[in-house]
């Protein structure tokens, strides 16, 4: 044990004694750092703007619903907020929420009219990409064991002392054993404590950080052993050094671009563009035709509503609303057709991944921390289910319960419960 | 520089030539770096076409459909609303920026602003997160990489074989070495850039400026030229090939890789910027105190009833001889107007504010300062896409006004008032088809080159700057080569 000890020791006194070494780390560790400090304050920002909208949607609703009394007219003014919170992981993989709307406010009207508006953070700042956790683990740290470990033997070859070093060398271990171990726990701390730290202040459980770390370290591990084979028997550290960095490029860059481009080929999505046109072509339509070209299929939906659908006015709400949902039912296997298709894109990325570490990685730390497309799409359900839950509130008072007294509107669904 | 020493240049540059053609290392390295530029040129600018054409169908289409929809209600056809897509510029083939990141398209109706949909990127497969298949990424991010590759051991094998003493001895001086390697980078760098320029050159007959096109070929020769620089300095001063390379490589993590997104993390950390959904409550409340302009006996609309009537000189709205109730809603539609304009360009200003604060950066990253540069010298920056909002906005604004003019003064107000009484009065409520024809065809520009051109100022500057303190450092070196 205590042999060990030595061993360890010594490559340590090595290691702090070369400079570009401990500066290679404390960039590592700064930069990790960074990363983890703007995730927090990127999910604060996100979880107080969250409460603010809550409030602020309450006193708006509150304020339109003094008015009118007509169920119609308040379900035209009224407007609902939904939003996803992040998770206590997505201070480390902030994933895809700059992309994918996190907040959202929805009325009464047809629901495929209104869920393709965004409030989209700038694009100029999205389009460069954010510094988070996964980036620094998934990109950068492939490059910091590359050049930690491309010399490993390359530098004592050069130097002239490896076969002296190799002869007079205990064992195996007593040599590189001991110079690995101690560089890659070196890094392993360097990145890793900022997520630690990270972890303990947004409350992240001791599974999911376990979880977290295990794949991390795992990755690490790859990308050293990658290193250190690859520079075995090299004499030219550069040389090394160049061939690893290809790989990465490899990996980061070429083998996903070329899967997106394989993808985006293959599977075919209908246009968004084409969604919003069937639903306003249904819709407007819906004013030319006869009352009851909407009423008729609209209680096949709501049967429980068909003894109200008699008209005394060429304009009434209920006729509206319904030739709403009837606008949606008509885009509804477009939606869902392009819904799919992005769902078969994620699927067919998830193959792509295996050729491609950072990616795997990338994707399996957005899927814990619940900031993936995937995650986005699920709270675009609850948006849909939300509004419908909406309908069901509404149809009884729009179609023959007359206006609603003041109380029931407390009473209201709330996203709040689907939230959960 | 005298002509005799620039044939010593000359001569330096072609041995370094020669050392690459017999080196594999380096002849893949420039292999690959011609095939993924080429590649990345073709393959843009076949999707941009596209991207292109589709658009450019989609607003026909769109326009198609408003005009030949029947005799209506014109309030309706302000509901029917209308759909402007954002057609890409000729130049964007080299260099797509956040289009793929804003939505492309809009639709447009009477009392609301709505925000771009369908971005690119949300039906993509994240994939591309780290870098996409664009000659912007490759000569960006990776350009640099390989001109490292190539270049790291320039003047530090020299040393390392011992040849540099004897090469230094003989009379060579320093700078002419350094300037001899450094000529033999620039060809390499003209390499990498001359499918870009062709392409870029070929977009000349898309009525894309000449202004335009030279700033942008000449903003990437300086990029490379600044990366150039930092190899050659490098290479000198380092004493051995292995430190040179890792200090570069150290180098292009930071500057490349690392930087921008610092500058993206630190502007939307400086500079936090409320969401669409957040200020839209302010705007909500601003708009319910103009009244809803559906309803004509909205207490809010009294005082201008009032004015009607003393312009007509007439006791009763029943007497006007204009439609009161399309007064009405063009009245409203112009006071919203104002006030959705007015908060629409705040947050289009702190979004600049944002935009700006992420490329101050470009004077710590020569990478932030091109990204910059390319961006808005192509029209693919936030810019462009504010003004796509602004020229949407003024469309929606002119069809709306357009159908309310209609409402005022083609559909009879008695006609109006009943239209919900029984089927034929709806019938009688309603104005020819003809009358659509008040929305105009639309185009979208991008800015001009010179203003694009006056834009890109100081990220030239910047890279100028890199330029300039580089060169100062490499005589400095030069001086003193050992």
């Amino acid at each position: 044990m205590s042999y060990l000890i030595t061993q360890l020791t010594r490559e340590w006194g090595f290691l702090l004694r070369q400079k570009y070494l401990v500066v290679l780390l404390l960039c590592s560790f700064v930069l990790s750092g960074f990363a983890i400090y703007s995730g927090l304050s990127e999910v604060s920002a996100q979880q107080q703007t969250i409460e603010r909208l809550k409030a602020a949607d309450q006193s708006d609703r509150a304020k339109v619903q003094q008015k009118p009394d007509d169920p119609g007219m308040l379900a035209y003014y009224s407007f609902h907020l939904t939003y996803s919170q992040p998770s206590n992981l997505a201070f480390a993989a902030l994933g895809e929420r700059d992309i994918f709307p996190w907040k959202h406010r929805i009325n009464l009207l047809a629901i495929e009219g209104q869920i393709y508006e965004s409030d989209a953070q700038n694009a100029e700042l999205a389009q460069a990409g954010k510094i988070d956790f996964v980036f620094v683990i998934s990109a950068l740290a492939p490059l910091v064991i590359i050049l930690l470990f491309h010399d490993l033997y390359a530098n004592e070859r050069t130097s002239g002392r490896h076969d002296l070093l190799v002869t007079t060398a205990k064992s195996y271990f007593a040599l590189w054993g001991a110079r690995i171990t101690v560089r890659f726990l070196a890094v392993i701390v360097c990145l890793m404590l900022p997520l630690f730290i990270g972890a303990f202040i947004a409350g992240a459980s001791a599974f999911e950080i376990a979880y977290v770390s295990l794949l991390c370290i795992a990755y690490l591990a790859f990308w050293t052993a990658l290193s250190v084979w690859w520079g075995k028997n090299a004499t030219s550290a550069p040389r090394v050094a160049s061939g690893l960095i290809g790989l990465w490029v490899l990996f980061a860059f070429i083998i996903p671009i070329l899967g997106d481009l394989a993808i985006s080929k293959s599977v075919h999505s209908p246009k968004g563009g084409d969604i919003m046109l069937t639903q306003r072509e249904a819709v407007n339509d819906a004013w030319d035709l006869p009352k009851s070209a909407t009423m008729q299929p609209f209680i096949k939906e709501y049967p429980a509503l068909a003894p109200y659908i008699a008209m005394s006015s060429e304009f009434e709400w209920k006729w509206y609303y319904a030739f709403q949902q009837m606008g949606d039912l008509k885009a509804a296997p477009l939606s869902k057709a392009y819904r799919d298709a992005a769902a078969e894109k994620y699927d067919l990325a998830g193959v792509v991944s295996w050729f491609s570490p950072p990616f795997l990685l990338q994707r399996s730390l957005t899927r814990a921390a619940q900031t993936d497309s995937v995650a986005a799409y699920a709270y675009e359900q609850q948006i849909r289910d939300y509004h419908q839950q909406l309908r069901e509130f509404y149809y009884p008072w729009l179609f023959y319960k007359g206006n609603p007294p003041k109380s029931v509107l407390n009473n209201m669904p709330r996203f709040e419960a689907i939230a959960k | 520089m005298s002509k005799n020493n620039f044939s010593k240049v000359v001569i330096v540059a072609k041995d370094e030539w020669r050392y690459w053609l017999r080196s594999k290392l380096a002849m893949t390295v420039l292999a690959i770096g011609l095939l993924l530029t080429l590649s990345s040129v073709v393959v843009t600018a076949i999707t941009m076409h596209e991207l292109s054409h589709t658009r450019n169908e989609l607003q026909s289409n769109a326009e198609q459909s408003f005009a030949e929809q029947p005799d209506r209600h014109p309030h309706r056809m302000v509901h029917y609303g209308h759909y402007a897509f954002r057609t890409p510029t000729p130049l964007s083939t080299l260099d797509p920026g956040i289009d793929a990141y804003t939505g492309n398209s809009i639709f447009l109706e009477g009392h609301r602003q709505n925000s771009a949909m369908f971005a690119e990127q949300r039906q993509g497969t994240a994939l591309t997160k780290l870098g996409s298949l664009t000659p912007a990424f490759i000569i960006q991010t990776l350009a640099p990489l390989l001109l490292i590759l190539i270049g790291y051991s320039s003047i530090s094998r020299e040393r390392e074989s011992q040849t540099l003493s004897y090469l230094l001895a003989q009379g060579t001086k320093g700078s002419t070495l350094i300037a001899g390697k450094g000529l033999a980078l620039l060809c390499v760098v003209g390499l990498i850039i001359a499918p870009l320029a062709v392409s870029a050159l070929f977009t000349l007959s898309a009525c894309e400026s000449l202004l335009a096109v030279v700033s942008f070929i000449v903003g990437y020769a300086l990029y490379l030229s600044v990366w150039v620089l930092v190899v050659l300095l490098a290479s000198s001063v380092f004493s051995k090939n292995s430190g040179s390379f890792t200090a570069l490589a150290f180098v292009w993590i930071l500057l490349c890789i690392v930087m921008p997104r610092v500058a993206s993390t630190s502007a939307s950390t400086a500079v936090p910027s409320a969401g669409k959904i957040e200020t839209d409550f302010a705007v909500k409340a601003e708009l319910r105190k103009l009244g809803d302009g559906h309803n004509t006996n909205d207490p809010a609309f009294k005082q201008f009833k009032q004015s009607l009537l003393e312009k007509y000189n007439v006791n009763s709205i029943d007497e006007l001889p204009v439609n009161f109730r399309g007064l009405v809603a063009s009245e409203s539609e112009a006071k919203q107007t104002k006030v959705l304009n007015q908060f629409a360009e705040q947050r289009m200003q702190s979004e600049l504010k944002q935009t700006q604060v992420s490329r101050y950066f470009g004077w710590v990253s020569p990478m932030v300062a091109i990204r910059t540069l390319s961006m808005i010298v192509v029209g693919t920056s936030i810019e462009t896409h504010h003004r796509f909002l602004r020229e949407t906005e003024q469309l929606r604004f002119d069809f709306v006004q357009g159908l309310n003019k209609v409402h005022i003064e083609v559909l009879d107000y008695q006609d109006d008032m009943n239209r919900n009484a029984n089927t034929e009065a709806t019938k009688k409520a309603r104005v020819s088809a003809e009358n659509w024809q008040v929305l105009q065809d639309f185009n979208f520009n991008v800015d001009s080159a010179d203003v694009r051109a006056k834009r890109s100022v100081p990220a030239f500057l910047q890279l100028l700057l890199w330029i300039v303190v580089l060169v100062g450092g490499i005589k400095l070196v030069g001086k003193r080569l050992i």
